[in-house]
């Protein structure tokens, strides 16, 4: 059985500004495959567009089957703390792309840092001036 | 193979996310393939997937869903949220006001506007959805828009003036449609 069924982690931190696939196995310790919506694309500007995340985890994919996981559990996280705690556009376009390239999907967990009051927002009394 | 999701909704909303006779609540149900149990006295939602789910993410599509309904939506915009391409985004009034009541309604205030103006010129000028309810403002809409919306109430809530946040719009939404142009032709030179 320990030879059918292996799982590992797929750890997507998406922000606005980028996507990061982190393929580990369920330890968390032993990473497997990384790859990164800035991996795929050429313009900055597409870091974080669901099809550079739909391109890195295809790459991921192939890694993961290459070492011969069947399934992965997901943990979204958004950048948090004092920024958005909502993923990105590149976290669903990920999950769907692993559940198309067959790779099972497991729990998805939400891992975003929340403070339990921490540092104060970026910008000051007067706000951003741009 | 997905956990259950749990959430909390204002009480006052559970009767519109479960609907006349259940209408909504067997929608959300039919369009994610999930299933819901409300609990109308305490207002707390489970999502629980069931075996013929294609989505590995339609629990979370119901879950916003219902957390769309809950900050103030109309259900029918909601449903919205099952295209993909659609976002939820809820900002927390007291994280930029502090907790006084006051100031929250004032702020409330400068984003509807006078008889609603500021909000009707945000959704018309981005093409997003806007709902101010209890200490929240929530966006629905897809990214590049929702981006230019939120950005637009934080502004207002930052003390900008609204028609500096007007003017802001209408450089945005020129800048998109530019872009927009430009993208179609790329593509069409790639192709």
């Amino acid at each position: 059985m320990a030879d059918k069924e292996k799982w590992g982690v797929a750890n997507i931190y998406s922000s606005f500004n980028n996507t990061i696939i982190t393929v580990t196995d369920l330890t968390g310790a032993e990473t497997i495959s990384q790859w990164s919506g800035g991996k795929v694309v050429r313009s900055d500007r597409q870091e974080s567009s669901p099809f550079a995340a739909m391109a890195a985890a295809t790459r991921a994919a192939d890694d993961v089957k290459e070492k011969g996981l069947i399934g992965l559990h997901i943990r979204v996280r958004a950048p948090g703390g004092n920024g958005p705690r909502t993923p990105g556009p590149g976290a669903q376009a990920t999950i769907r792309a692993f559940a198309r390239a067959g790779i099972k999907i497991g729990k998805i967990e939400d891992v975003t840092p929340v403070p339990h009051d921490g540092t104060g927002r970026p910008g000051g009394k007067r706000g951003r001036r741009v | 193979m997905t956990s259950i999701e749990y959430l909390k909704i204002p009480r006052e909303r559970v009767g519109v996310v479960i609907g006349k006779g259940g209408a909504i609540k067997d929608k959300v149900e039919e369009l994610t393939r999930t299933e819901l149990e409300v609990d109308s006295e305490s207002g707390s939602v489970a999502i629980k997937p069931t075996d013929d789910m294609e989505d590995p993410l339609s629990v979370w599509k119901a879950r916003y869903m219902v957390k769309a309904i809950g900050r103030g939506f109309n259900p029918e915009i909601a449903l919205k949220l099952i295209s993909d391409d659609m976002m939820l985004d809820i900002i927390n009034l007291p994280d930029y006001v502090g907790k006084s009541k006051k100031a929250i309604l004032r702020q409330k205030g400068r984003i509807i506007g006078k008889e609603g103006r500021t909000r009707d010129i945000i959704t018309e000028m981005t093409g997003v959805y806007l709902s101010v309810y209890g200490k929240t403002v929530s966006i629905i809409g897809d990214f590049e828009h929702l981006q230019v919306a939120r950005e637009a109430v934080d502004m207002i809530l930052n003390g900008a003036r609204h028609k500096s946040v007007y003017a802001f719009l209408e450089k945005k939404t020129k800048e998109m449609k530019i872009k927009e142009f430009k993208e179609i032709a790329k593509d069409e030179r790639t192709l």
